[in-house]
């Protein structure tokens, strides 16, 4: 049991860590929060749906998948994020707002207000036993390739000079200009990672929830964004361990709490984060800033 | 003094309105008023059943209006699935007329614009909304049309007592009174006739993780015969798809939300997924009748029974004009309060006697090869329901 309830949080955590993950790399060098992560979520999982009912065989269609997740997160930047560049963070924000009440109702009047079913592989619903201990084949996916992402991500941000150059812009920004490094080319390629963090999160939650709608990304972007403001926003190591703090301590509480008190988890899991950031004003990781007189 | 400030703007309300009725309907015209969801989360249940109304409007307006004589112009806002805007639009919609009101399939906004129908007299009619606490919280002009939460849990239970039943467990929902009420309904029809409640679990609607209440449901050392549920889309796909994922194979028992297009695509995994509907579609009968008028109305088959339910609240507002032989909201109020065994297109419907929650037979259904198959139709015995 209590191993079962671990690797349920390990798995739960892994997802959220991805998510906040694609919202921090945006945050650390726009200084945008970008709302409509979710919403890549979904059009990535609408474009699951597509390639499964077109036909394609099912890693293809996760490739497409996430593919599309990518490019979008890439086309938004221009189209919306770009021409808003320099703007109050303010502005930032509801321009991100805006974009995901757009997707949201074209999602919902030009494919369907009614979720729509995936049909996972058959093998995604098995499990491993050992004697007692079940083990389900899809969270057991989902730890690997958060894992896997995780790591990925990590060797990408210290080994290649894309990699460097983006932690500098994260750190400083204008001093990375000065270097002669093309500003747009380092916001874009961190949409294009925060797009494929997005499609990746969204396969292992399609995968759990078979079904796609076009609210989904409601409630992951929330989760995202505590999972962020707790491990310290704007930290890429932060968002990761946040991500897993969150997703543990909902298990945990889900699993511990007696039925009368279970649905308080949710305001005990906020009341939580406050009394971290009470304690910890700038998270768990805060990330590095460069002060300027 | 918010009583007489309540009641001031209740009568200039009544006023506006008598304006608004005077100045925009002739003398054959009656304004319905449609507070519904075309976007949102209850956007699904709505958009059918309103299919169904609009439909029903359609037909009766060709033949004269309600009771052959009153031409219905069918005025349709949408809610957003939001309550505070339900109550805006419902507003909007009396000020512009309205001597009936449709209201979303949800106890909670139905509430919110029952409040301000209530004062006014004006006889309100929920899509699908089915907590049988609904007409209470509101008052005498507040009609369910589905049937009601306690009718539907009481169905499945004495279902499962059939089967030979003896465990559950219940997954409830604090999020909605359906999610929440629903399966407790269950649980003490359930124990009255011999079952026990082995265990009880909760969740938050749009919560992406079960896994925590499966390990909980796997770990129980009585094991359940059975879980009953009241969780819909998309709660529900995901319930089932990790339970299963985590090898549970205990059978999972639901009620009407999960009688849709989208769990039914969900294949083999719903397999033994029992169910209800407001009726069945047998050869030969008036619902398959109406399936066929509808597809041909609308384009596309129904995708639940919200669609006939929808259509089956044009024919009661029919019934009643006809009855109160005018268009005088209380007129057509008492008259659907007194309704008694009205030949709808799924089985006799009768609000004569209740509070405001019609009698109507429950169809039962089980998931099969990913369709929806008949298992049976019952009235459950009035001795049975559980109390509200």
């Amino acid at each position: 049991m209590v191993a079962q309830q671990i690797i349920n949080a390990v798995s739960l955590g892994g997802v959220y860590a991805l998510l906040a993950l694609g919202l921090a790399i945006v945050f650390s060098i726009v200084g945008l929060i970008n709302f409509a992560h979710g919403e890549l979520m979904t059009l990535s999982g609408y474009a699951l749906l597509a390639s499964l009912v077109l036909g394609f065989p099912f890693p293809v269609a996760v490739l497409v998948a996430v593919s599309c997740g990518a490019l979008a997160a890439v086309a938004m930047e221009r189209i919306a994020f770009r021409p808003m560049r320099g703007a109050s963070v303010t502005s930032l924000l509801l321009t991100s707002f805006a974009v995901s009440s757009l997707l949201k109702v074209i999602f919902q009047n030009g494919i369907s207000a009614r979720p729509q079913a995936v049909a996972m592989p058959g093998w995604m619903t098995g499990a491993f036993s050992f004697g007692d201990f079940t083990i389900g084949v899809g969270p057991s996916i989902s730890i690997v390739v958060s894992a896997l992402a995780l790591i990925a991500m990590e060797v990408f941000l210290r080994r290649s000079v894309t990699g460097t150059a983006m932690r500098a812009a994260a750190e400083d920004f204008d001093v990375v200009r000065l270097m002669g490094i093309p500003a747009s080319r380092i916001i874009a390629t961190a949409f294009l990672l925060s797009g494929l963090l997005a499609g990746l999160a969204a396969m292992l939650w399609v995968a759990q929830r078979a079904s796609v709608d076009p609210l989904m990304g409601f409630t992951p972007v929330l989760k995202a964004f505590i999972a962020a403001v707790v491990g310290g926003l704007g930290s890429l190591p932060g968002a990761v361990a946040g991500g897993f703090l969150l997703g543990i301590i909902e298990v945990l509480l889900q699993a511990t709490l007696p039925a009368a008190i279970a649905p308080y988890r949710d305001a005990i899991v906020l009341s939580g984060v406050i009394a971290v950031l009470l304690l910890r004003p700038q998270g768990l990781i805060p990330a590095v800033r460069v002060q300027r007189s | 003094m918010p009583s007489l400030h309540r009641l001031h703007r209740a009568a200039l309300c009544a006023a506006l309105s008598g304006i608004a009725a005077v100045s925009t309907a002739s003398a054959e015209e009656i304004i319905i008023g449609a507070a519904t969801a075309q976007t949102g989360g209850l956007a699904p249940y709505d958009q059918p059943a309103l299919a169904g109304l609009r439909m029903s409007i359609d037909e009766l307006n060709a033949k004269g209006g309600l009771g052959g004589k009153y031409t219905v112009k069918l005025l349709i806002k949408d809610t957003r699935s939001d309550t505070a805007q339900t109550a805006t639009v419902a507003q909007e919609l009396i000020d512009a007329g309205a001597k009936v009101m449709i209201t979303p399939c949800d106890a909670d906004p139905s509430i919110s614009a029952g409040q301000l129908t209530q004062p006014l007299g004006i006889p309100t009619l929920t899509l699908c909304g089915s907590a049988p606490v609904l007409t209470g919280a509101v008052g005498d002009v507040m009609f369910g049309t589905y049937p009601a939460d306690n009718v539907q849990a009481t169905a499945v239970a004495d279902f499962a007592v059939s089967e030979g039943k003896k465990k559950v467990f219940l997954l409830t929902s604090p999020d909605s009174t359906y999610t929440a009420n629903l399966p407790e309904y269950f649980g003490k029809v359930f124990e009255k006739k011999g079952g026990a409640v082995v265990g009880r679990g909760t969740f938050t609607m749009g919560q992406p993780d079960f896994s925590a209440e499966i390990t909980n449901i796997k770990g129980l050392a009585d094991k359940p015969d059975l879980i009953m549920t009241a969780a819909y889309e998309p709660d529900f796909p995901a319930f089932i798809q990790q339970l299963r994922g985590a090898g549970v194979t205990i059978p999972v028992y639901g009620a009407d939300a999960i009688g849709t297009p989208t769990i039914k695509a969900l294949g083999k995994l719903v397999d033994g997924v029992v169910y209800t509907a407001a009726g069945y579609a047998e050869p030969g009968s008036k619902l398959e009748a109406f399936n066929a008028a509808f597809t041909k109305y609308a384009g596309h088959a129904p995708e639940s029974t919200y669609e006939v339910n929808g259509y089956e609240i044009g024919l009661i507002l029919d019934q009643a004009v006809k009855t109160a032989g005018s268009d005088d909201p209380k007129a057509i109020r008492d008259a659907i309060a007194n309704l008694k065994d009205f030949e709808g297109i799924t089985g006799k419907i009768t609000y004569a006697g209740t509070d405001r929650m019609p009698l109507r037979p429950v169809a039962l259904m089980r998931y099969d090869g990913g369709e929806g198959k008949h298992v049976e139709t019952l009235i459950p015995a009035a001795a049975d329901v559980p109390a509200p």
